[in-house]
This record gives C-alpha cells, sequence and structure tokens, in this order.
C-alpha cells in the first residue's frame, strides 16, 4: 500500500483513489488506538498550523476537526465568519492569503457554496481540507461513515447501503454515494420524490421512494437531517408527514426481519427523521461514528502534513 | 481606404463572385474592381495570404456592451475593438446596461457614441421599462431614434398578459421582439444545466425543460398574435424540435444559439471554473449534436458571440457567487468554425454570423460587388492557431479559451 495519499488537498472523495482511501483507514487505525489511550496527544505536527476556516455554522464538524488538530499537537486558529459579512467586504482568496501570509500550513474550510474548496485550490498553495462545501462533497463525514461501516462489519464491500431523507440537498449523501461506491457497497436512495435529484442514478445508485422496502433491503440504513424549509421552498409538506412516511422509529425498525445498523451524520432531529428510542437503541452506530470522525480526521490532517513537510525539504 | 486585397476567396451567396478566387481593388472605402489578376499600384497597400477568403463583414446579434454604467468591464470603445479582432464590422447590442436602454435617451447615447466607426452599433431597446417585466418602454420612440429591435436581454417576461402586451404592440410598430426563453421558476436559483454533472458537482441545475416550456409558450403566443419574433438563443434539442415544427407550420419566428453552446458541454462545470457560468448553460452532448444539426437544416438561423464582458470581481470568486456570461466576440468565429468546420460549408457558417443577422433585424446587407461600398472581413477558415491573453482586446478577460486550439480565425475587417 502506497505510504501518501495521492492528493495534496482533501477536496472531494472524488479526487481520491482506492488506495488513498485504504491508507487513510489504515491511518485512522492507528490514530484511533491513540485517542483511547489515558494520554491522548501525539507530538507529530508540532510545527504545523491550521487555520479553521468557517464560513457556515457548524458545532460537531469544527470541534470534531480541532480536537484532531489538538490531538496532534498542531498549533490551530479558528475564523468563523457568515457567509453575508464576506460577501459584503473581503473576497475569500483575500481572506484566505491573509491567513496564509500570517505563515498557516494547512486550511479546514467549511463553506456554503458548492466547489468553493476546489476554486480556494487553484489559488493558494496550502493544503486543503474539505469540511462540507454547500451541496457539493463532505469528504472527511463520508470517510468517517464508511469506516465505521468497515469496523462494524469488516468490510464495506458488497454491504447494502441505504441513504434516507434530503439527498438533493446533501453533500454527506453525495460524498458517501462516492466513497461507497469505490469501495464495493451497493447504495439506495430513498426519500420523498422532492428531495432526490432526477438524475441521481447515473451516479449508480438506485432510487427507493418506499421506506420500508429499503429497510429490508438494507444492512446500514444512513439518515439525513430534514429541513422543512430550503432557500424559501417548502419541499415537503409538514415534518409531520415527514416523520409519518420516512421517518424511523424502533417500532419499524423491530419489524424489519434481519437486524440492521443506523447511522446519521448529525445533529438529529429527534422525531422527525429519526424517534429517540431508534437513536439510542442498540441499532445505532451514531456515537462511534462521532469518536471515529476524530480519529478519521487525525489521519487526514497526518497525511496530508506529510505532503506538505515533504515538499518543503524537497 | 485604399487595399488590394490578392487571390481573395469570396464567400458571399448573393454574388456571382461566390466560391472564386479574385483580386479585389479597394479605393476609398470603395470596391472598385473585382477581377482575376489586379496589377499592384502604387500608395495602395497590398494584402496577400495564403488560404484568404473574404465575405461581407460579420453581423453580431447579441454583443453586451457594458457602457453605459460599467464601463471598466466594457465600453463602446474597447467593445469596437474587441468587434474588430472578432471580425465583425456590425453588432446589436444589448439593453441590460445602466440605466437600462429603455427609452429614446439611451438609444441615442448609444448610437452618437459609436457614430463613423468601422464597426455599426445597433443598439437594442429594453421591452419593459428597467427590465423588470411590468410597464412597456416607449417602443416607438425608440424606434424613430434608432434602436433595432426590441428585448429584455437575458430576463425573461414573467407574466404571459405582459407577453401579450408586447407582441402586440411591437406588431403595430412593426418591429421585432427578441426572446430570452427561461421558466425561472423552474429553477430559481439554477446556474448550470441540470444533469448529472450538476449532480455530481453539487452545483444548482436549471432543467432543459426551463427553457423549452418559454419557447413552447412564446411559439403559441406568437402564432396567435401573427407577430414576428426571434429566440436569442437556444441550448436544448427539444428547442430545436419545437422550432423545426413552428416553422414547418409557417409559424414567424427565427431562432439563434450562442458560439460556446456549439463547442462547450456542461462536463466543464465540474471544475468549478466560473467562466463556464453562462446563460443558457452549457448542455450536453447531444443537445450540442441537435444544435448543429438545426444549423444545417435552417432551424436555427444565427450563431451569436454572447460577448459578456464581466471584471476579475464578478468572476475570480465561487461559482455561486460569480456572474454568467463569457467575452466571446473576439472568439466567436474560431469556436463556431472549431466546432462546425467538418459539418457546415464555410458559405453556410457566414450566412449564420453575417447575412442571417442582418436579415432578421432588416440591416442592409453589403455586397461584394464592384462599385458597392466595402464592408468586408477578411478570413482564414483553416488556419490553425492558440488563442492567447494577447488575443483579447475586450477590457475584461472572462473566457474559458485562453491556451485553446482553434481552428479558423478572423483576420481583419474593411469598413469606412
Amino acid at each position: 500500500m502506497a505510504e501518501n495519499l495521492s492528493v495534496k488537498h482533501l477536496l472531494g472523495i472524488k479526487h481520491l483513489t482506492l488506495d488513498d482511501i485504504q491508507l487513510i483507514f489504515k491511518t485512522a487505525d492507528h490514530f484511533k488506538e491513540v485517542i483511547n489511550r489515558p494520554i491522548k496527544k501525539i507530538p507529530s505536527l508540532r510545527d504545523i498550523t491550521i487555520v479553521n476556516l468557517f464560513f457556515e455554522n457548524s458545532t460537531r464538524t469544527r470541534i470534531s476537526f480541532e480536537l484532531a488538530e489538538r490531538r496532534l499537537s498542531a498549533d490551530i486558529i479558528n475564523f468563523s465568519a457568515s457567509q453575508s459579512s464576506v460577501s459584503k467586504g473581503e473576497t475569500l482568496i483575500d481572506t484566505v492569503k491573509n491567513i496564509l501570509a500570517m505563515k498557516v500550513d494547512m486550511v479546514v474550510m467549511r463553506h456554503p457554496n458548492p466547489g468553493a474548496a476546489v476554486f480556494l485550490s487553484k489559488h493558494i498553495n496550502a493544503s486543503i481540507v474539505n469540511a462540507g462545501d454547500g451541496a457539493h462533497e463532505h469528504p472527511t463525514q463520508a470517510l468517517l461513515d464508511a469506516y465505521t461501516i468497515r469496523e462494524k462489519y469488516g468490510d464495506v464491500k458488497g454491504k447494502k447501503i441505504a441513504i434516507i431523507g434530503d439527498v438533493l440537498h446533501s453533500r454527506v449523501a453525495l460524498s458517501n454515494i462516492f466513497c461507497l461506491n469505490k469501495l464495493g457497497a451497493e447504495v439506495t436512495v430513498c426519500g420523498p420524490a422532492t428531495l432526490i435529484p432526477q438524475y441521481i442514478q447515473e451516479l449508480g445508485v438506485k432510487v427507493n421512494h418506499n421506506l420500508k422496502e429499503t429497510l429490508n433491503w438494507c444492512d446500514v440504513a444512513m439518515l439525513l437531517r430534514i429541513q422543512l424549509e430550503r432557500q424559501g421552498v417548502n419541499f415537503i409538506p409538514s415534518l409531520r408527514e415527514y416523520a409519518m412516511t420516512f421517518g424511523v422509529n424502533l417500532d419499524t425498525l423491530n419489524k424489519i426481519e434481519r437486524p440492521i445498523t443506523i447511522m446519521h451524520p448529525g445533529p438529529i432531529n429527534r422525531g422527525v427523521e429519526l424517534s429517540s428510542d431508534a437513536a439510542d437503541s442498540k441499532h445505532s452506530l451514531i456515537l462511534t461514528q462521532v469518536e471515529n470522525g476524530v480519529a478519521i480526521r487525525m489521519a487526514i490532517i497526518y497525511l496530508l502534513a506529510g505532503n506538505i513537510t515533504i515538499s518543503n525539504f524537497s | 481606404m485604399n487595399m488590394l486585397l490578392k487571390s481573395a476567396k469570396i464567400i458571399d451567396s448573393s454574388s456571382p463572385f461566390n466560391q472564386k478566387v479574385k483580386d479585389i481593388l479597394i479605393k476609398d472605402g470603395q470596391i472598385v474592381t473585382i477581377a482575376d489578376k489586379i496589377k499592384e499600384e502604387k500608395d495602395i497597400a497590398v494584402f496577400t495570404r495564403e488560404n484568404l477568403h473574404v465575405s461581407i463583414g460579420w453581423c453580431d446579434m447579441h454583443t453586451n456592451l457594458r457602457d453605459p454604467g460599467f464601463e471598466h468591464k466594457e465600453n463602446i470603445e474597447s467593445g469596437i475593438l474587441a468587434a474588430i479582432a472578432g471580425g465583425y464590422t456590425a453588432i446589436a447590442c444589448s439593453p441590460n446596461t445602466l440605466p437600462v436602454i429603455h427609452s429614446k435617451s439611451e438609444v441615442e447615447y448609444v448610437i452618437n457614441k459609436a457614430k463613423n466607426r468601422a464597426v455599426g452599433i445597433f443598439p437594442i431597446g429594453a421591452i419593459t421599462k428597467n427590465l423588470e417585466g411590468k410597464d412597456l418602454t416607449e417602443m416607438h420612440d425608440m424606434l424613430q431614434a434608432g434602436a433595432i429591435a426590441f428585448s429584455d436581454g437575458k430576463k425573461t417576461i414573467k407574466n404571459t398578459g405582459m407577453i401579450k402586451i408586447a407582441m402586440q404592440y411591437a406588431k403595430g410598430i412593426n418591429t421585432l421582439l427578441i426572446i430570452h426563453p427561461e421558466d425561472k421558476d423552474l429553477a430559481p436559483s439554477g446556474m448550470v444545466h441540470e444533469g448529472v454533472h450538476s449532480t455530481r458537482s453539487g452545483l444548482s441545475g436549471s432543467p432543459s425543460l426551463a427553457e423549452e416550456i418559454m419557447v413552447s409558450k412564446n411559439i403559441e403566443l406568437a402564432a396567435h398574435y401573427g407577430v414576428k419574433i426571434h429566440f436569442l438563443a437556444v441550448s436544448t434539442s427539444k428547442s430545436v424540435e419545437l422550432i423545426r415544427a413552428a416553422k414547418a407550420k409557417g409559424i414567424q419566428i427565427t431562432a439563434g444559439v450562442n458560439a460556446y453552446n456549439l463547442l462547450l458541454d456542461d462536463s466543464n462545470i465540474e471544475t468549478f471554473d466560473s467562466n463556464y457560468k453562462v446563460n443558457p448553460p452549457l448542455r450536453t452532448k447531444s443537445d450540442i449534436e441537435a444544435l448543429i444539426n438545426g444549423l444545417k437544416d435552417g432551424t436555427i438561423d444565427v450563431i451569436n458571440s454572447d460577448h459578456s464582458p464581466e471584471d476579475e470581481e464578478s468572476k475570480i470568486v465561487e461559482f455561486d457567487q460569480a456572474r454568467f456570461g463569457m467575452i466571446g466576440l473576439e472568439t466567436a468565429f474560431a469556436v463556431i468554425n472549431t466546432s462546425l468546420n467538418s459539418k457546415l460549408s464555410t458559405e453556410q457558417i457566414i450566412e449564420k454570423i453575417a447575412i442571417n443577422p442582418r436579415k432578421i433585424l432588416g440591416i442592409p446587407s453589403p455586397t461584394i460587388a464592384e462599385k458597392s461600398k466595402a464592408n468586408l472581413t477578411l478570413f482564414d477558415p483553416s488556419f490553425k492557431w492558440t488563442f492567447g491573453l494577447a488575443d483579447i482586446k475586450s477590457k475584461s478577460k472572462n473566457t474559458p479559451f485562453i491556451g485553446t486550439d482553434f481552428i479558423g480565425k478572423a483576420l481583419g475587417v474593411i469598413n469606412s
């Protein structure tokens, strides 16, 4: 197996090879062991400075990245700005170049526009980790999801994964589709027809609008967060109707012939896409996902930082 | 202007010299002699070039000059230079300036600024005030002042009642309405073609249907009110079908296509390069094929540059934040010819970029004949070259074609 990633940035799963993904998993195995030690910190990245640049609200992704960075002993700075305040003044390139002028090595960025990380990578030299860009990709989430499936089942290959909910507006869904496809899983997306992109089948997934059928088919059900309104449009009549037609609860899970696993990228709307009794049941891997998130992000930062060091000295 | 063109292949279907290689002598801006061999004279510049072709000057039906209002992106002066570089001697400019070309004063401003230049500038007036789709402009007054046709640029009038009134009024004053067919309600934030590439990139897609539904609606309206309309630019195979069927029924419509929609498909958007953010959006390969077939059989009459200058602040930003459009005057012929040279004859291409635009707009067509005024474009349809920054004469540089290899190049214009 390769010892370095084939990429300088983590912009999306699209850009990774299967070898890259396996290397990230293998590295995360190591870090998962580290973060379960009494002393959770290692001095690997003492000379690396990372900026967490969040142009969109995020709590758990930002905390997860921050912890991963701290566990690796990197120096970190946090920058949060709502898109509106930035759009009034500085451009994205200016903001980032200003920060990089202070000798920052790596940028972790969450941004509301698809392709923002790809765009930035063409204009700056530092390594970029895409922490979510609009409805495009959220690669670290997909990697931690696949990693969690691998941990539970030994392998992702051949597993049947259902992605249920608002696929249309979801970067998590898109990155997961790319990642699970690469790892050889079968994917079905499920949700109200208004929230399933018309051309999604061309990405190599099946579409099913029936929750019961989908749950009976899958090994793992990944539920997505539902928002009633998107850009001023209601894509579903009500959260109540959504919960009735696509909401998962313990009763639904108990009626399935074989045991399945429930995952959710968070934050959960309890009682909408997922009921509390299901979220907290033995079926749920939600908190394992969160734990693995730190290990996966440590692995990615560590591997990308390896590239930085190499390029600095060559 | 005095000049002797040596061994020029004449492309002009209306001329007896069509497809013949001749020498052309121009004195004081007039074609004096067309003959097999004309002797060189003192004080007359000689232009010789292998594979030299000459046609009547080209005419663009869809140029966005940013003057008045956005002169840092393009002014009339720089727009003229870009047009000359692209081989155009006439351009019709959109009303989407600031102020909008929606009254006599703006029409006169453009006409006065562009007087006596090598490129004739024909302002298109707005159909509705401020392009808001609500109140009719003083079309008659603008027409008297020199407006060549009326359009709301790339704003589509939503209200069907308003379209009806505009059509009836335009018919009454015998002028042409140019329609941009796009139903924004189907995709309010759509910025690329809705398809597999919009799905893969997470960019907000606009379905082909958004265009087709408006093509269909406007065809029905035009047929019902018996008015001539021109579709600014269509981009989908279904639009071509709809127009073909309407023309077969004798409905008086004409249609254009933008040069970039003939060469670039929607896979380019996955680069997130905002130079590919255009309207109509880049569509699929099969749409391109249908557009080319539409050009071949005469369903599509005109090819536009859709020259849309934008400054860096509007383009070197996130794709979502970027403005639509690319510059096009300098590259239009190269793009068109590279896409079409094996599918349409040079004569057919010239028809789409020189003859039909004037016919549709009602601009008298120049001819290549002795004793007529010289209004010519010199070009080489098989010249291979690479487009570079230095080829841009526009004030704006927003084009994805830097470094692109093209077949065919405009060499210059003669028009005085």
